[in-house]
């Protein structure tokens, strides 16, 4: 558990921060570790990427930032609440607002036109039918596919399903971009065109943006890059991202 | 919010046509099931219904069934037995004599059966029930108005149902030969005047009872011959319109305690309660329709419909979590699968309601289920709301438990990699 001084709103400039984090499931009466007392601080504005082989937690850890799953112990805190202990009603209103996934097989909901898919999310928000429009338009917009948004996942190809993913992550504004291998189900240059959009999206609107990916060319384009191992953060490589980003310093906040 | 909760269900419903389709074709034909079902019981419980007001009473032989009292009664019970001044008198009354005899010569068959009440032709507008309350303006009035009218003028006059008229291939103006079977040695000739409205009277014939009595009489007095065994016993009921149940009461005390009544002694009942004695006999037919068929029929449109929501539930597990991970309250997802059964149970429920009510009422002629006396059915207005009733409890009861899976989706779990 997270020790007394620590039960505190994370410190400014913090957008997500994870404290004395233990994450196991019970499989056939075997406890199954998945993370280990972890930590972990990011910053606002921070493009993160997460790498780890399969089965190192990578995607447990997301959930648990997006307050998918609920920790066995520590504390999830996202800017200023602390996610772990919301109830799961709290938590479906907090997401709303607070986060964007954006997943590995885009998951439109293929009934839906991809203007539909990106106004979900809106519909759940005190929002007049002209104000979500002027929203969802704008986002369409921002990932260049104003022109296709009449069009279902169907008729789409598999780079602008995921533009259509990433305006649907958007449309609320939220600080918090989570993205699950967002390129792993891509050719090489619609996934190209994807990361290039992330980090026009941290650049621009500075979005705080998590990347889980198994793809070192991927996770090279963030600016900080975390490996975990064994349900825990092992090693912190910083890379040089091949196109410069303004912002937050990289710093350290891991164990 | 709702609105778009709504597109989204219609959406989901044409995600997979042909099994909406076939989902909402089974529930239609289940519906169709209960509402016939629903029909026939509905009209049997408004027949046996006690009415407060404008009653009939019938009044038969106490301990015999089929009842066979004197016709001697018949005047004095016509009158309500009231012999002392403040005593009640009905409204209205008739006699009834059944008389049933066969177009065929020692044959009695379908096709050739004739069953026929013989009583006061001008009572066939006052006490019938649903003649008397035929409107003025109403097509079907007029012409029994006149068939009644040339039985005043002809004794031999016969009103035929419609059904029965076209069973015995025989057509209105027509004459047609009886041979007695409860009559036996009686046979009489007809001629056949009128048909009834549509409906309740589809099976029955009228004749005039004095030309039927005057036969008994006729037949006695042939030489050589003992004296007809129906002679003094072929009064089966004594029909009597009163005001309300008071009267009814006083009526009855006033039969009961008449002395002229003795052997056989007579019972007084409310039409309500002599139907539903009636109906004693097929109280069987009815439980297993009311307890065994109709509860099998709502349990197979519910049965239906899950194994329908269930299927699209299962299927759709991802894109549940995936509203889930939009920000979607369980709620949210439980109404939207609630939204899908309930929209398509009330479409199909409301359509085979409709469906049925147009067809059966006004192709088919309603629905030949003979039970006693009552013979065609028809579907009743009230049908519309049945049909969107069952149709959605149904649909919502059928839907509840998948509903509630997809709202307990666990996102974590679905989309669990552990990696």
């Amino acid at each position: 558990m997270a020790s007394a001084e620590d039960a505190f709103p994370i410190p400014n400039g913090l957008c997500v921060q994870l404290r004395g984090i233990h994450k196991y499931f019970v499989r056939g009466g075997e406890r199954l570790d998945i993370l280990n007392g972890l930590n972990l601080q990011v910053p606002e504005g921070q493009f993160l990427a997460l790498m780890g082989p399969s089965g190192s937690g990578k995607t447990t850890l997301l959930n648990l930032i997006a307050g998918l799953d609920k920790p066995c112990e520590g504390e999830v805190w996202v800017r200023d609440k602390c996610i772990s202990a919301m109830s799961e009603a709290q938590l479906a209103r907090w997401r709303t607002r607070n986060i964007g996934f954006v997943f590995q097989f885009y998951h439109l909901l293929p009934v839906l036109t991809a203007y539909e898919n990106v106004e979900l999310p809106l519909l759940l928000l005190p929002l007049s039918a002209s104000q979500r429009r002027q929203q969802v338009e704008m986002v369409l917009e921002l990932v260049g596919l104003k022109d296709r948004m009449h069009h279902r996942p169907g008729q789409l190809s598999g780079g602008q399903q995921q533009r259509v993913g990433i305006a649907r992550a958007l449309v609320t504004d939220p600080a918090l971009i989570l993205a699950d291998e967002p390129t792993g189900d891509l050719d090489a240059r619609s996934a190209e065109e994807i990361l290039d959009l992330l980090v026009e999206l941290q650049r621009s609107l500075h979005k705080t943006i998590i990347l889980v990916t198994h793809d070192p060319r991927a996770a090279a384009r963030a600016e900080r890059i975390l490996h975990l191992d064994k349900g825990r953060l092992v090693d912190h490589l910083p890379v040089e991202p091949p196109i410069p980003v303004r912002g937050s310093p990289r710093r350290a906040g891991t164990e | 919010m709702s609105m778009k909760l709504l597109v989204l269900v219609v959406k989901n419903i044409r995600r997979n046509l042909l099994r909406s389709v076939l989902t909402g074709l089974g529930t239609m034909v289940l519906v169709v099931v209960v509402i016939l079902v629903w029909s026939i019981l509905w009209y049997l419980d408004e027949q046996t219904k006690e009415k407060t007001t404008n009653m009939k009473a019938i009044v038969t032989e106490r301990w015999q069934m089929p009842s066979r009292m004197p016709l001697s009664y018949a005047p004095e019970l016509r009158a309500g037995a009231a012999r002392r001044p403040g005593d009640i008198r009905p409204q209205d009354s008739m006699t009834w004599q059944f008389y049933v005899g066969s177009t065929e010569p020692g044959r009695l068959r379908r096709e050739t059966a004739l069953f026929i009440v013989a009583t006061q032709p001008e009572k066939v507008l006052t006490m019938f029930d649903e003649l008397d309350t035929l409107p003025p303006d109403s097509p079907d009035r007029r012409p029994l108005e006149k068939a009644i009218q040339a039985m005043k003028t002809n004794r031999q006059a016969l009103i035929v149902g419609r059904e029965r008229l076209e069973a015995i291939n025989k057509r209105v103006g027509e004459r047609v030969k009886v041979y007695g079977m409860s009559f036996k040695g009686i046979d009489l000739e007809f001629d056949i005047v009128g048909t009834f409205p549509e409906g309740r009277w589809n099976n029955l014939s009228v004749m005039d009872w004095e030309y039927l009595n005057a036969a008994v009489d006729a037949y006695n007095r042939r030489p050589g011959v003992r004296p007809h065994p129906m002679t003094e016993r072929s009064l089966s009921i004594v029909w009597l319109k009163v005001p309300d149940m008071r009267s009814f009461t006083a009526v009855a005390n006033q039969i009961a305690s008449s002395p002229s009544f003795t052997n056989p002694q007579v019972k007084t009942e409310t039409l309500a309660s002599g139907t539903a004695a009636f109906l004693e006999a097929f109280r069987d037919l009815i439980w297993g329709m009311r307890y065994f068929l109709m509860p099998a029929a709502v349990v197979t449109v519910c049965l239906v419909i899950a194994n329908a929501i269930s299927l699209s539930v299962r299927e759709r597990r991802k894109e549940f979590a995936v509203l889930k991970v939009l920000g979607f309250h369980p709620v949210h997802i439980l109404s939207l699968v609630l939204g899908e059964a309930l929209l398509l149970g009330v479409v199909s429920g409301l359509a085979s309601a409709v469906g049925v009510y147009v067809v059966i009422n006004h192709v088919f002629g309603g629905l030949k289920f003979p039970i006693g006396f009552f013979s065609t059915f028809y579907i009743p207005a009230q049908a519309m709301g049945w049909g969107l009733a069952v149709g959605a409890a149904t649909a919502l009861i059928g839907s509840l438990v998948p509903a509630w899976i997809a709202c307990r989706v666990r996102v974590a779990e679905i989309f669990a990699r552990v990696g």
